[in-house]
C-alpha cells in the first residue's frame, strides 16, 4: 500500500470528482481544495495541581464565499489537523446543499475532557477564544459544539468573547441552552429533517408516504424524532434496532403492522433503551441487532453510527426497499454505496439528510443576531421549507442530468460555492 | 382422685400467697422509692403495709426499730410467733423489723412462719437498709456542696471534708487513699511517712516478709494526712485524692474484668456503674485504665494482637460504657462482638480521636447500634439441641446444598432461647420504630485476607407494626443471618482460606438504618463505598492511593454489588473534579437509573425506578437538587431548589452539588485517608447520608478480589519469553491462560488507504471478539480503543466489539509525534470496570521496557484462516495461537500496583500466588480440570444419546472452553450442532436439549453452586451457514480451537 488514508485527500478527491463532472477551472479547484485560512495556536492552561500545560488549538475556514464560517469546536486527545481540514470542507458543502448563507469551518483542541477539571476545561475554552477572538464573530466564523464539547464550553467561549469586544454577541456561537440564546427545536431538527426530505422522496417516487413502511438504526435523538414524524404523517414504522446497554448488545425491535411510536418511548428509559420484555408483552418481536437491515419494508433509516451498510451486509437488504435516508453521518461505506446505486435504490445522501441540525443552528444564529426568538412551530415551519427546498434542487439535478443523488448533491454544494466565490470575483 | 384435688388446692393456696408476698413488697418499694417522706413517715407507712404479706393479716403486726425510736401499730406485743431482721445500712446494723402474730394460728408444715415470708421480710430489711444509706449519702453531698458553696472550708481544705465523707463511707477506699498518699510522700522523699503502715521492717529479698496488722484506719489516716499536710499544700492533697478516688472507683470494674471467667453481665454491671460514678477523665491514663482497657477490647473486640495494638491507642475502657447496655449475651457468654461490629468500633473510635484536630471528621456518625454476641449463636444452636448442625461443614459441598433450604427452615422453626428474646425486646425499645438492618458479624468475618464479603446475610427490616410483630421479623431476620453459617458458599469460602476447622460463630449487629420517609418508603438521600485503593484509574492524573468512591442515591446496596444492568457514580475522592464521565451523553448513560428503597407500607425491601420516584415524590426529598443535575439536550444544568419540574425536567443522578456544595466527599477522603493510615492497610467502607449528616456503617481491610490483588512480578525470565513490561499507570492484577493475541499494528494500520478500510478493522475485531475464547485473548492495539477522533489514530470499536476480550492494551509509540500520553478514559470506561476487564497501557519506546515486535510480528498469523473474507487485512490484523507459537504455553499478564511493574510473559504453568493473597472469588479465568473433563464427558455422554436421524442431525461440534480444556465452574458447554432435518424436528431438537442443558445445570449447580440457567450453549447451523461461512459455521473448520466432532448415537 503506497498511500495511507487522509481524511482532507479523501475530501478532495470527492471534491476532485464533482470538480471534474462540472469542468470547474484550475484555479478555482485549486482554492477550493484547501482551507482559505487556518489558525494554529498554544494555549497555556493553569492547572488545577498548579502546573501549567499547553495545549494545541486549532481554528480551520475553508470558505466563507456564502457567509460567515460555521462549524464545530471538538476536543479530542487524538485529533489531526487534517481531519479538521476535511471536516471544515465538508461543512462548506453541507451549508451550501441546505443554501442556508455560511460558509464551512472547523476547530479543535487537543485534550482529553476526561482527564480535566471543569476549571480546567472553561480555561482551555477561554483561551481558544482569547487566541482567536479577532477571527471569529458573527460575522466571520460562527462556532459549535462537535465531539466532547456542548452548551458548557459554548457559554464559557461566548462570555469570553463577549468580555474582550465589549458587548453582548449571542450570535457568535450557536448550540446555546434555549434561554441562554439557544433555539427552539433543536432537539426535534435532526429527526424531522430526514422525515422531510423523506416524504419529498417518497412523492417523487409516486409513493403515499401512508402507504409506506420503514426500518430505523438506532433509536437516540435522531431516530426517535424521525419515528415520530413519519409515523404522523402516515407512515409505518415496523422495525427499530436500539443498543441495549445492559446486555451489552443491540437488538431489533419489530411488528409487521406498524409499532406505536408513543407506545414504545413509553417503555424506553430515558437513556434510549427499549425494555425488551415490555415489548414482548406489547406484541413486539425481538431480533438480533442487525436485523433491521434485511427487512421487508420501503425505507431504511441508519440513524446512528458510520460504515453500517457495507459490502458485508449489503446484499441482505430486501428488494422491497427503494430509500435509504442517511440518517446518521457516514453509514454507508464506498462499496456498499455501489451495490445500492446498482440495484437502483434511491439514496439520500447524509449531508442532505441530516442537513437539519445545521439548518436550525443557523436559525439559531439568525435569532441570536437579532435578539428575537421563534416559537417552535415557527421553527420547524421554516425548517421544513428549507429542507423541502435544498431536495427539491438536488432531485431535480439529478434527474435532470441523470445523476445519483449523493453526485447531485455534491454538484448543487459545489456550484453554489464556485458561483459565490466568482461573483465576488475571487476568481 | 381426692389426692389431686388436695395437690390442686394446696397449689393454689400456695400461689394465693405468693401473690400476696408480692403485692405487699410492690408498695413497700413505692412507699421507699417515695422521697417526699421523711424517714419516720416511710417507716410509719411500711408498718402498716407489712402485715398484708402474711398468711394471716388481721392477726399480724410489724414493728421497725431504727436508731433508737421504734415505730409500730398501738396493739403491737411482745407475742411468741415472732420473725426479727436487722436492717443494715452500709454493712452497719442500724436497726431492726420485727413480725408477728397476737394470737395462735395454725401452723404450717414449715412453721408458724412461713420461708417465703421469712424471705419478705429480710428483703424488706434491705431495701430499708439501701435507702437509709442512699439518703444518708445525699445530706453529707449536700452538705459539702453547700459548705463549697459557702466557701467553707476553702479549697486547701476540701480533702479533709472528702476524707471525712469516705470515714463514713467506704473505709476500704480510705485505706487505699491513704496508701497512695503514703507512696506518693516516699516517692518524694518525705522518709517518715514509711512507718505509718508498719512496714518499718527492711525486705528481705531472700525470705518472704512477715504479716504485719495495719493499724486502724483512722489511725492511719491521721498520721499519713498529718505528714502530708507538712509537705504539700492544701490544693495539691486535694487534687490526689480526687484523682485517686477516681481510680478507685474503678476498682470494681477491674476486678470484674480480671476474674479468671468473667461473666459479661457482671462487666457490663460494672461498667455501667461507673459510668453513673465517673465523670471526669482523670483515671483514663494510669496503668490499670491501660490494662483495663486491652482487656475489655480482647474480651469484646478482638484478641488478635495486630488488632489489639491498633485498637488499644485508641479504644478506652470508657468507650465500652457507650454499648455495655447495648450489648446482647446470652448466660455465660465470653462476648467476642465478632469481626464487622470490632472494625466499626474501632474506626469510629481512632475518627472520634483523630476528629479533635480534623473537624471534617468530628461530624461523622454511627447509627444506633445494638451488638448480639458471637456465642449467642452457640448458644442458640444449644438450646435448640442443633450441635450436630456443626458438623455440616464436613460434608460434602453437594449434600450441603441440597441441605441447606432444609437446615434454613429448621432453623426457623427453631427458638432463639427465651433470655435473648427477652433482651431483644428492649433492644426494639430502645432502637426507633423506624427500618433497622441486621448485620452478620461473625469472628473471621472482616480481617486482613478473608474478608467474607457478601458471604454471610445483612438484611433490612422495615420495623414497622405492633411491637410483636416487629420482635417477630427481628428474630426471623436473626435466624437468617444465623442459617447463613451454614450456606454452601459460606462453608466453601472457609474452605478455601483453611478456616473451616475455626470454630466460627455469629455476631450480629442491629443498626438504625440511615435515613428519611418519602411517600411509602425509606432511604438515605445517598451511600456508598469507598475503597483506599482505586484498581481502575480513569485518568493519569488519579493515583491509586487517592482511592475510589462508587455512589448511589437511595441504599447503599447498589453500591456494593456490580450490577449488570445499572451503574453507580465513581468518583476519586481526593480529585473528585476529575469524572470518569465527561460528556453529557456519557454522563447520562452511565448514571444510576434504579435505586434501593424500603417500603414502609409493605414491609419489603424494593428497587424502584429512580425516575418514576423522583416524578411522584421528588418534592418530598429535601435535598435531591444536590443530587441530581437537569439534562437539557447537552446542557448540564446543576440546579437550585426551585429549579426542578419533576414532571418535566429530565433528572440525571451526578452527586454535582453534593461535590460542590457540601463536605462529604470531602469527608469521606478524610475517613481514607485516616483509617488506612491509622490500621495501617487500605480500608473498604460503607456510608450513607440522610442529607445532615454523613454515617459511617462499616469499616474493614480493603479485600484483593481475583483480579485486582497484586500479582507476583517473575525475575530471570528468558527475553525472549517476555511479550512486554510496563511501569506506567499500573494497577493490580493477574491475568492467566491467554490463548489468543490480537494485535493490530501501529503503522500498518496508519498505512490503510481507505476509510471503509480503517471502519473494516473495528469490524473484524468485533468479529473477533465473538469467536475467540471468552477472557482468554487479548486485544492490543494503538492508541486509543473506541476512539472517536482521528480514524486512524484509534481502531474505532464500540463496547459490544471487545466485550469479551480479559484485556485491552493501549499502545503509545513515540514515534512520529504519535501521542505523548494514552488517555484511558475510553467513553466505555464504565463498561470496563463492571465487566471487569483489565487495561494497560504501554510505552514501548521508553528505555529500559521490553516490546516483543519479534513475537508479535513474526508469529504466524491466523486471521486468514479464521475469517478468509479478511485475508487482506492480515498485515494489520495479527491473531496468534499463542499455544501453537510458544510450544503449548500461554500468556500471562501480572500486573502489581505496589512495585509499578507490569509484564506479560509466556508460561507453562498458572502463577503461584501466595495463599494469603490468593485470588478469593471465582473468576472466569480460574480453569480447574474436574470442571472440564466433566463438561467433556457430559458432552459425550448427550452426543451419544443424540438419535441424528429423529431429529435430521448430520453432526455435532464441541468448541470453545471445554474443547480447549479450560473450562472453570462457571463455563457453559457449547456445542454446534449441523442440522438437515425439518422445522419439527428442529422445534423437537430444541427441546431435546433444552432438556438435558437444564439437567446438566442442575448438576453442575449441585457439585459447584453456579447457576447457569442451562449448561449447553447451543448453535444450530445449516448447510446455508455452511457456505456462507457464518461465524459458527466456520468454527468447524477453524484453525483456532477447531470445534471437535462428537460421535452420535449408532455411529462408529
Amino acid at each position: 500500500m503506497s498511500k495511507t488514508y487522509n481524511a482532507l485527500e479523501q475530501a478532495q478527491a470527492q471534491f476532485d470528482q464533482a470538480a471534474e463532472k462540472i469542468e470547474l477551472d484550475e484555479a478555482t479547484r485549486q482554492l477550493l481544495r484547501q482551507p482559505m485560512r487556518e489558525y494554529h495556536f498554544s494555549i497555556p492552561v493553569h492547572m488545577d495541581d498548579g502546573s501549567v500545560k499547553i495545549f494545541r488549538g486549532y481554528r480551520v475556514q475553508h470558505n466563507d464565499a456564502r457567509g460567515p464560517a460555521k462549524g464545530g469546536i471538538r476536543f479530542h486527545p487524538l485529533e489531526t489537523v487534517d481531519t479538521i481540514r476535511a471536516l471544515a470542507m465538508w461543512m462548506t458543502w453541507k451549508c451550501a446543499v441546505v443554501d442556508i448563507p455560511l460558509g464551512g469551518g472547523k476547530g479543535g483542541i487537543i485534550c482529553d475532557p476526561h482527564d480535566m477539571s471543569d476549571r480546567e476545561q472553561e480555561q482551555l475554552c477561554r483561551g481558544w477564544v482569547r487566541q482567536i477572538a479577532r477571527n471569529v464573530g458573527p460575522c466571520i466564523d460562527v462556532p459549535a459544539p462537535d465531539v466532547m464539547t456542548n452548551a458548557k464550553h459554548m457559554l464559557w467561549m461566548l462570555d469570553e468573547y463577549e468580555t474582550i469586544h465589549g458587548g453582548r454577541y449571542p450570535g457568535f456561537i450557536t448550540g446555546k441552552p434555549v434561554g441562554m440564546g439557544g433555539s427552539l427545536g433543536r432537539t426535534e431538527a435532526t429527526g424531522f429533517g430526514v422525515i422531510y426530505v423523506l416524504r419529498e422522496a417518497l412523492k417523487e417516487l409516486n409513493m403515499r408516504i401512508e402507504n409506506t413502511t420503514a426500518s430505523i438504526q438506532g433509536f437516540g435523538n435522531v431516530a426517535q424524532h424521525a419515528a415520530k414524524l413519519y409515523q404522523s404523517l402516515g407512515g409505518k414504522v415496523t422495525a427499530i434496532s436500539c443498543w441495549d446497554n445492559t446486555e451489552k448488545t443491540a437488538y431489533t425491535f419489530r411488528k409487521k403492522d406498524g409499532l406505536d411510536y408513543n407506545a414504545l418511548v413509553s417503555i424506553t428509559d430515558s437513556f434510549g433503551r427499549i425494555d425488551k420484555e415490555k415489548a414482548i408483552g406489547l406484541g413486539y418481536e425481538v431480533l438480533p441487532g442487525d436485523a433491521w437491515i434485511e427487512q421487508d419494508v420501503d425505507v431504511l433509516i441508519p440513524a446512528a453510527l458510520e460504515n453500517q451498510i457495507s459490502g458485508d451486509n449489503v446484499h441482505k437488504i430486501s428488494k422491497q426497499v427503494k430509500i435509504v435516508a442517511e440518517g446518521a453521518n457516514g453509514p454507508t461505506s464506498t462499496d456498499a454505496d455501489k451495490v445500492l446505486a446498482q440495484r437502483g435504490i434511491f439514496v439520500i445522501p447524509d449531508f442532505l439528510a441530516n442537513a437539519g441540525g445545521v439548518t436550525c443552528s443557523y436559525f439559531e444564529q439568525v435569532q441570536s443576531n437579532t435578539n428575537h426568538y421563534w416559537e417552535k412551530d415557527e421553527v420547524i415551519q421554516k425548517l421544513d421549507a428549507r429542507m423541502t427546498a435544498a431536495f427539491k434542487a438536488v432531485v431535480d439535478l439529478a434527474k435532470d442530468k441523470k445523476l445519483h443523488m449523493r453526485e447531485a448533491a455534491y454538484i448543487i454544494a459545489i456550484n453554489r460555492v464556485v458561483r459565490a466565490v466568482k461573483s465576488r470575483g475571487w476568481v | 382422685m381426692n389426692d389431686i384435688v388436695k395437690t390442686d388446692e394446696t397449689l393454689l393456696n400456695s400461689l394465693k400467697e405468693r401473690e400476696k408476698e408480692l403485692n405487699c413488697l410492690y408498695k413497700v418499694d413505692e412507699i421507699l422509692s417515695n422521697h417526699q417522706l421523711s424517714l419516720p413517715e416511710l417507716f410509719e407507712a411500711i408498718v402498716a403495709i407489712i402485715p398484708s404479706g402474711w398468711r394471716f393479716p388481721d392477726l399480724c403486726r410489724a414493728k421497725i426499730t431504727f436508731k433508737n425510736s421504734s415505730y409500730q401499730p398501738p396493739d403491737f406485743i411482745a407475742s411468741p410467733i415472732s420473725e426479727k431482721c436487722s436492717i443494715k445500712s452500709d454493712g452497719k446494723i442500724a436497726g431492726s423489723i420485727e413480725v408477728i402474730y397476737i394470737k395462735k394460728v395454725p401452723e404450717a408444715a414449715e412453721g408458724f412462719i412461713l420461708e417465703k415470708e421469712r424471705q419478705l421480710i429480710q428483703t424488706i430489711a434491705d431495701r430499708i437498709g439501701q435507702i437509709v444509706f442512699y439518703r444518708d449519702m445525699k445530706l453529707v453531698l449536700n452538705e459539702w456542696e453547700t459548705s463549697r458553696k459557702q466557701g467553707e472550708p476553702s479549697s486547701n481544705q476540701e480533702w479533709k471534708v472528702i476524707l471525712d465523707f469516705l470515714r463514713d463511707t467506704d473505709q476500704d477506699m480510705l485505706l487505699n487513699i491513704c496508701r497512695k498518699m503514703i507512696n506518693h510522700l516516699l516517692i518524694n522523699g518525705v522518709n517518715e511517712a514509711s512507718g505509718i503502715m508498719n512496714s518499718t521492717e527492711r525486705e528481705n529479698d531472700n525470705f518472704p516478709s512477715s504479716v504485719k496488722p495495719f493499724g486502724s484506719v483512722d489511725d492511719i489516716r491521721e498520721k499519713t494526712f498529718a505528714i502530708a499536710g507538712k509537705h504539700l499544700g492544701g490544693n495539691e492533697i486535694t487534687t490526689h485524692v480526687k484523682r485517686w478516688i477516681q481510680e478507685e472507683q474503678v476498682y470494681s470494674l477491674a476486678k470484674a474484668v480480671g476474674s479468671i471467667s468473667p461473666s459479661i453481665p457482671n462487666i457490663v454491671e460494672e461498667l455501667t456503674s461507673y459510668h453513673n460514678s465517673a465523670k471526669n477523665d482523670e483515671a483514663l491514663y494510669s496503668p490499670r485504665a491501660r490494662w483495663l482497657s486491652v482487656a475489655l477490647i480482647s474480651r469484646f473486640l478482638s484478641d488478635r494482637p495486630e488488632f489489639v495494638n491498633t485498637a488499644k491507642q485508641y479504644i478506652n475502657f470508657r468507650d465500652f460504657v457507650d454499648i455495655a447496655n447495648r450489648i446482647i449475651f446470652p448466660t455465660g457468654s465470653r462476648g467476642n462482638l465478632g469481626g464487622k461490629s470490632s472494625g466499626l468500633f474501632l474506626a469510629t473510635k481512632i475518627l472520634r480521636k483523630e476528629g479533635e484536630n480534623n473537624p471534617l471528621l468530628n461530624v461523622v456518625d454511627t447509627p444506633k447500634t445494638w451488638y448480639i454476641t458471637a456465642d449467642a449463636f452457640t448458644a442458640f444452636l444449644q438450646y435448640n439441641n442443633l450441635e450436630e448442625l456443626n458438623e455440616q461443614k464436613y460434608r460434602e459441598l453437594s449434600e450441603i446444598r441440597i441441605d441447606y433450604p432444609n437446615i434454613i427452615q429448621l432453623l426457623k422453626n427453631s427458638r432463639i432461647p427465651p433470655e435473648i428474646v427477652k433482651s431483644f425486646s428492649v433492644a426494639l425499645d430502645d432502637l426507633w420504630d423506624g427500618p433497622l438492618i441486621v448485620r452478620s458479624s461473625s469472628l473471621l468475618e472482616d480481617q486482613v485476607g478473608a474478608v467474607f464479603s457478601g458471604k454471610y446475610k445483612s438484611l433490612f427490616l422495615a420495623n414497622q407494626g405492633t411491637k410483636q410483630e416487629r420482635l417477630e421479623a427481628l428474630l426471623d431476620a436473626i435466624i437468617e443471618v444465623y442459617s447463613s453459617m451454614f450456606s454452601p458458599d459460606s462453608i466453601q469460602y472457609r474452605a478455601e482460606r483453611g478456616l473451616l476447622d475455626f470454630n466460627e460463630e455469629m455476631g450480629i449487629m442491629i443498626q438504625e438504618v440511615v435515613g428519611r420517609k418519602v411517600g411509602p418508603y425509606f432511604f438515605p438521600l445517598l451511600s456508598g463505598v469507598a475503597f483506599s485503593n482505586n484498581e481502575y484509574c480513569w485518568s493519569p492524573r488519579i493515583k491509586r492511593e487517592d482511592g475510589l468512591v462508587r455512589l448511589v442515591p437511595g441504599l447503599g446496596t447498589r453500591a456494593v454489588d456490580r450490577l449488570s444492568d445499572d451503574f453507580p457514580v465513581l468518583l476519586s475522592p481526593q480529585h473528585p473534579e476529575i469524572p470518569v464521565n465527561s460528556v453529557p451523553d456519557e454522563i447520562k448513560r452511565y448514571s444510576p437509573k434504579r435505586i434501593d428503597v424500603i417500603n414502609l407500607e409493605q414491609r419489603t425491601f424494593q428497587t424502584v425506578d429512580l425516575a418514576a420516584l423522583y416524578r411522584d415524590y421528588g418534592d418530598e426529598i429535601d435535598e435531591l437538587h444536590k443530587i441530581v443535575s437537569i439534562i437539557e439536550f447537552d446542557h448540564l444544568i446543576k440546579p437550585n431548589k426551585f429549579e426542578i419540574d419533576f414532571e418535566k425536567s429530565d433528572l440525571v443522578v451526578t452527586f454535582d452539588g453534593i461535590i460542590a456544595k457540601t463536605k462529604y466527599i470531602k469527608q469521606i477522603n478524610a475517613i481514607l485517608q485516616v483509617l488506612r493510615d491509622k490500621m495501617g492497610h487500605p480500608v473498604d467502607i460503607e456510608f450513607s447520608c440522610d442529607g445532615q449528616h454523613l454515617y459511617l456503617l462499616q469499616c474493614r481491610p480493603q479485600s484483593f478480589m481475583a483480579a485486582s490483588s497484586p500479582a507476583p512480578i517473575p525475575k530471570d525470565l528468558p527475553e525472549k519469553d517476555i511479550l512486554f513490561s510496563a511501569n506506567r499507570h499500573i494497577s493490580n492484577g493477574l491475568i492467566q491462560n491467554i490463548a489468543y493475541v490480537v494485535y493490530v499494528d501501529a503503522e500498518e494500520y496508519h498505512r490503510l488507504a481507505d476509510i471503509d478500510d480503517l471502519y473494516n478493522i473495528g469490524k473484524v475485531v468485533g468479529l473477533l471478539n465473538t469467536v475467540l475464547p471468552k477472557r482468554q485473548f487479548i486485544l492490543a492495539g494503538p492508541g486509543r480503543w473506541g476512539s472517536r477522533g482521528d480514524i486512524k489514530l484509534g481502531v474505532r470499536v464500540g463496547y459490544a466489539d471487545i466485550c469479551n476480550t480479559a484485556a485491552l492494551i493501549e499502545i503509545a509509540r513515540g514515534k512520529k509525534g504519535y501521542m505523548s500520553d494514552l488517555s484511558f478514559g475510553t467513553h466505555f470506561f464504565q463498561d470496563l470496570v463492571e465487566a471487569n476487564i483489565r487495561y494497560l497501557p504501554l510505552y514501548p519506546d521508553e528505555p529500559g521496557l521490553i516490546f516483543n515486535s519479534r513475537f508479535l510480528l513474526g508469529s504466524p498469523n491466523i486471521l486468514r484462516e479464521i475469517f478468509p473474507d479478511y485475508a487482506r487485512y492480515e498485515d494489520v490484523i495479527r491473531v496468534i495461537n499463542v499455544r501453537d507459537v510458544a510450544d503449548g504455553r500461554t500468556l500471562t499478564i501480572s500486573m502489581n500496583a505496589e512495585l509499578g511493574e507490569a509484564i506479560g510473559y509466556l508460561s507453562r504453568h498458572k502463577a503461584d500466588l501466595s495463599s494469603a493473597d490468593r485470588p478469593n472469588e471465582y473468576n472466569e479465568h480460574q480453569t480447574d480440570s474436574k470442571a472440564w473433563r466433566w463438561r467433556h464427558y457430559m458432552a459425550e455422554r448427550v452426543a451419544a444419546s443424540l438419535d441424528a436421524r429423529r431429529f435430521g442431525v448430520n453432526s455435532v461440534y464441541l468448541f470453545g472452553s471445554t474443547n480447549d480444556g479450560t473450562a472453570g465452574f462457571g463455563s457453559d458447554i457449547d456445542l454446534i450442532v449441523h442440522f438437515e432435518g425439518s422445522a419439527q424436528q428442529k422445534l423437537e431438537l430444541v427441546r431435546w436439549l433444552e432438556g438435558w442443558s437444564l439437567c446438566l445445570d442442575e448438576m453442575n449447580f449441585l457439585k459447584t453452586g453456579y447457576r447457569m440457567n442451562g449448561l449447553l450453549d447451543v448453535h444450530i447451523i445449516t448447510n446455508d451457514d455452511i457456505n456462507r461461512k457464518t461465524c459458527f459455521a466456520i468454527k468447524i473448520s477453524l484453525a483456532t480451537d477447531p470445534a471437535y466432532r462428537l460421535k452420535l448415537k449408532d455411529e462408529n
